[in-house]
């Protein structure tokens, strides 16, 4: 299959790629609210025993970024998603507070990374994984720093792999998942994911 | 308002004709994904000046056509374009803002929390130095008529008035083209004769080239002095005076399904359907009342980011019988109220006070299992007048937001069945007597394919599938949308899907029928197959509800209600104190909040955290004081209060695992448990005063972040508004369709990844039409811009800043001092 990049000069972003953006952004943040009322109890489970499993309550926090990038498709997208996905959740009333735009830059640059390291023009599963897992990394030792200062060395790997983990595997199959049905159900047409739909359909 | 005074930014004599001439020439536009092109070589001058109306049946390309001379087809979509636009000679979007756009759905292309703001948005995009812009954005408002002051909500205007603003916020541009799509389609009588109005007297007034599409020509003929009419393949078939085309073609137009005017009304299609066995029309006797609603309140508590704004009243008192074979026109001005009482009387939503009441043998078996039970009866309030069950079901406000104990508060004589009202109703008993068209059709479709959702609530409901095939084929058939049948609903028109919405929702024969403006959009053929199916309803036997601005309508119904817009306090007795916090910008409290951020590192034990943590409490109560006059402002603990009891969790969260990991030492558990809540709690003071608007103003004039991005994320935030509108308008399809997931986890948390897939398309669509808006407005190559908003520094936004930092020299301090 051809690897679709956006139209036009890659650093020139249109309105409406800014707009998408910035609606997937709140749509995720107010998502990010949601799942941060229900996470807790099912994350402090699991993490009674290894509290670095944590982490596999954490990865959908960084998905906004990764959508951002798969349907824009742009330098930038995924930091701009996430950061605003943050700042909704962030005013519509997390745990966190203020400090949520902090995991937001730091998760959207991880992610911005990966993309960037293969020059924003391949959006593969390789690049996923390397985003994911980088986006999920630079969360983790945000958190070492924030919360679990208290950790010995191996906890802290353990957690930073965990999460760099979830997020490369499970977060790019949902971002994947979700980019797929947005782009069938024509939302994506002005993007490259609906031209990719367009592709496939072409005899 | 021709005699408004217009000194300083009426044109000058010698521009007074500013009209300019458009220029299409072999226009060839084909979207991806579609097989014909939509334009296809057209060529097209208009003169300076000149006042054209373009008509043509749906689906012909008119809207098209008026983006491809707005320059703007690859906005937000992608396709093959060719062929050539100019204004006088230049590419339309040369000069930003020199052609305007205003688009059908009011309000669609609002940008700012304020009337005034959103009229400067194109004077922003042009750099225009803020102390110029307020004369001319008064001066745009006067112009349409708009005499409101400029802080108003554009959210408090009727239809009419949002289309008007929007034609100020491409008039204050001075435009040389208008462009109108289809700009009185969504009014009512009255309010599409003040936006014509208004309409023709500026371009007589500016000399303005204007073009109108609309497909309803009455009113419009006797503004304009051409009338250009497409085809469905997109094709100019007439193009002249509006009395000699309409005296030649007349006949031959109105065949075509445009609304010529003089001929007569369309007749509804006469419908034959298929009876459905089990299904709820035929119940009851004709005349018999299906469902009774009294003295019915539907509030809508306006929440802006997690706080809650005062309740906003949308219908108030308002009484209702609909009678098995009948046809209820509910009508009155935009903002009456007519959508939410519809929905109040269907069991869509619970009303805040009232009754609503089904005829007992509509109402579902037994529902008594599943509420509270009820206490034994003081006094019999429940007689039954022609079989119909008159329960007194006074759901109080507070039962009805609280969800609980529901039932209480009646009595319930034990010989007799207890009723649920029908808001409580599960999903599949609600969609065997509910049906409901809304007003955003693509909302409504959940099916792959067009025949999929029709047959989506007969199979959940287990009606004979071959019985309700044949009638969704009739439905189809009647509709003209029998050749669409195995195409994705999405794909469809607008005026399509509002047909599809209708045949969806009376397939299986429901006993009351709801639909929410059903004939817009519609041409002369589709109008009559509209209505010739609400006829068809009747005749089953359902009671039919309609709201409607169309007089066509009005005329086949049995009966009228008109409602008013309920009275609304505007009037504030007295402006609160605001606390120091509130005096402040959103950067200094987003500034002291992140001053938490050293925090981690300073902090060693529970009694430096404790300190720090008396430190920020004290601060942030300092900062809720409210000095200065005015009433005291109120709920300022409460929203506290609610926005720290998340943080309670994370603090739970890490105290536990610290617990774990120090031996299950008590000091380090705590240590790091006043930790956490040092590096949340003042955000819990500040967050809730950041307002996106001046929060973006000051990111760009103060921190110089790009404009472009921040005005897009502004620009989201102000909508999540209608983020949760729309997951509501979701989630009440799914149910009165007889599919919600009224329980098991696991389906509900189905339920909710797909509903939450339906949003995400909904907002990109919003993206896709406000970035249409935007463009048209020159927002597309503002990379510079100015701004209408200030983002002063003053005493206050130092002073938080200064909190802020005494919290890192407390820490500091602490770490220094304290064990």
């Amino acid at each position: 299959m051809k690897n679709i990049t956006a139209s036009g000069p890659l650093r020139r972003w249109r309105t409406i790629d800014l707009l998408t953006c910035a609606f997937l952004g709140a749509a995720f943040g107010i998502a990010y609210w949601a799942w941060g009322l229900i996470y807790k109890a099912p994350s402090e489970v699991i993490s009674a025993g290894f509290p670095p499993l944590g982490a596999l309550f954490s990865w959908p926090w960084l998905v906004a970024g990764i959508v951002g990038m798969l349907v824009i498709r742009r330098p930038g997208a995924a930091l701009f998603t996430e950061v605003l996905a943050s700042v909704v959740s962030m005013l519509v009333g997390t745990q966190w507070g203020a400090t949520t735009l902090v995991s937001g830059i730091v998760q959207g640059l991880g992610v911005e990374l990966g993309f960037a390291l293969f020059g924003y023009l391949s959006f593969r599963w390789v690049p996923l994984f390397v985003a994911g897992f980088l986006g999920g990394a630079f969360e983790a030792v945000y958190e070492w720093y924030s919360y679990w200062s208290d950790w010995g060395f191996g906890y802290r790997i353990a957690y930073l792999f965990l999460l760099g983990g979830s997020v490369a595997i499970f977060g790019s199959l949902l971002a994947v998942g979700l980019t797929r049905a947005l782009a069938s159900a024509g939302a994506l047409n002005p993007f490259p994911p609906g031209q990719e739909v367009r592709e496939r359909q072409a005899v | 308002m021709t005699n408004q005074p217009q000194p300083e930014v009426s044109p000058p004599p010698e521009r007074l004709l500013t009209g300019a001439r458009v220029q299409v020439d072999d226009l060839h536009w084909r979207p991806y994904g579609r097989t014909h092109p939509v334009l296809d070589q057209l060529s097209l001058t208009i003169e300076p000046g000149e006042r054209v109306l373009l008509a043509g049946p749906s689906g012909s390309g008119k809207s098209t056509l008026l983006r491809g001379i707005a320059g703007l087809l690859l906005t937000a979509d992608s396709g093959e374009l060719s062929g050539e636009v100019t204004v006088d000679g230049e590419p339309p979007q040369r000069s930003p803002g020199s052609v305007g756009l205003v688009l059908q759905d009011p309000g669609a292309g609002v940008v700012a929390s304020t009337i005034g703001r959103d009229v400067a948005f194109g004077l922003e995009n042009t750099s225009l130095p803020r102390e110029q812009m307020g004369h001319a954005v008064r001066a745009a408002l006067d112009e349409v008529g708009l005499t409101m002051t400029t802080d108003s909500s554009p959210q408090t205007l009727s239809g009419g008035e949002s289309q008007r603003l929007a034609l100020a916020g491409a008039l204050v541009m001075q435009p040389r083209v208008l462009l109108l799509d289809e700009p009185t389609a969504m009014l009512d009588a009255v309010n599409a004769r003040s936006v014509r109005e208004v309409v023709a007297d500026v371009c007589e007034r500016r000399g303005l080239t204007l073009v109108v599409v609309e497909h309803r020509l009455t009113g419009w003929v006797d503004h304009v002095d051409r009338l250009v009419v497409l085809d469905r393949t997109g094709a100019i078939v007439a193009d002249g005076p509006p009395a000699a085309i309409l005296a030649e073609r007349g006949d031959d137009l109105a065949a075509q399904g445009i609304w010529v005017p003089g001929r007569p009304e369309p007749e509804p299609l006469v419908v034959e359907l298929t009876p459905v066995s089990g299904g709820a029309s035929g119940v009851l006797d004709p005349g018999d009342a299906v469902v009774r609603a009294r003295a019915v309140t539907v509030e809508h508590a306006g929440s802006r980011l997690g706080s809650t704004v005062r309740a906003t009243v949308a219908v108030r008192d308002s009484d209702l019988d609909v009678r098995a074979g009948e046809v209820v026109a509910l009508v009155g001005p935009s903002g009456a109220g007519k959508s939410s009482f519809m929905a109040a009387v269907g069991g869509l939503v619970a009303p805040s006070s009232g009754s609503v009441e089904f005829a007992g043998r509509l109402t579902p078996a037994e529902p008594a299992a599943r509420i509270a039970p009820a206490e034994p009866a003081t006094h019999r309030e429940i007689d039954n007048v022609a079989g119909m069950h008159h329960a007194r079901l006074s759901i109080t406000r507070c039962v009805a937001r609280l969800g609980v104990g529901r039932g209480a508060g009646r009595q319930t004589p034990a010989d007799e069945p207890k009723v649920a009202p029908p808001a409580d109703w599960r999903s599949h008993e609600i969609a065997r007597v509910v049906a409901w068209v809304p007003q955003r059709a693509a909302t409504s479709l959940i099916g792959h394919t067009v025949r999929d959702d029709i047959l989506l609530t007969p199979r959940a409901l287990g009606q004979g599938d071959t019985a309700s095939g044949r009638r969704a084929d009739e439905l189809l058939g009647a509709l003209g949308l029998a050749h669409l049948a195995g195409v994705d609903p999405r794909q469809l028109s607008g005026g399509e899907q509002r047909r599809l919405a209708l045949a969806s929702a009376m397939v299986h024969s429901p006993a009351l029928l709801l639909a929410d403006e059903p004939t817009v959009g519609q041409d002369r053929l589709t109008w009559s197959a509209v209505s010739g199916l609400i006829d068809a309803a009747r005749r089953e036997g359902a009671g039919v509800v309609v709201t409607t601005h169309d007089e066509g309508v009005v005329e086949h119904a049995d009966r009228t209600v008109a409602l008013t817009r309920p009275e609304r306090s505007e009037q504030q007795p007295e402006p609160e104190r605001r606390s120091l916090a509130a005096r402040a910008g959103p950067l200094a409290l987003l500034a002291a909040a992140l001053c938490v951020l050293p925090l981690p590192a300073l902090l060693d034990t529970w009694r430096q955290g404790l300190v720090v943590l008396s430190v920020e409490v004290l601060l942030g109560l300092v900062g809720l004081i409210a000095v200065g006059t005015g009433r005291r402002p109120r709920g300022r603990m409460r929203s506290l209060a609610r926005r720290l009891a998340p943080a309670g969790l994370a603090v739970v969260g890490v105290a536990w695992s610290s617990w774990l990991l120090g031996g299950r030492d008590l000091e380090i558990a705590s240590g790091a448990a006043l930790r956490v809540m040092c590096l949340v709690v003042p955000s819990a003071f500040v967050v809730g005063f950041i307002d996106p608007e001046p929060l973006g103003d000051h990111l760009a004039q103060r921190l110089r972040l790009p404009a472009r991005p921040v005005v897009a994320a502004t620009a989201a935030l102000q909508r999540l508004q209608s983020f949760d509108t729309l997951w509501k308008e979701l989630m009440t399809t799914r149910r009165v369709r007889g599919i919600r997931a009224d329980r098991g986890l696991l389906a509900r948390g189905r339920e909710a990844v797909v509903v939450t897939g339906g949003l995400l398309v909904g907002a990109l669509g919003q993206a896709a039409v406000l970035s249409l808006a935007m463009d048209a407005r020159g927002f597309a190559e503002a990379r510079r811009r100015s701004w209408a908003g200030p983002a002063p520094w003053r005493l206050p936004d130092t002073l938080v800043l200064l909190a802020g930092l005494l919290i890192v020299v407390s820490g500091v301090v602490a770490r220094l001092l304290v064990g």
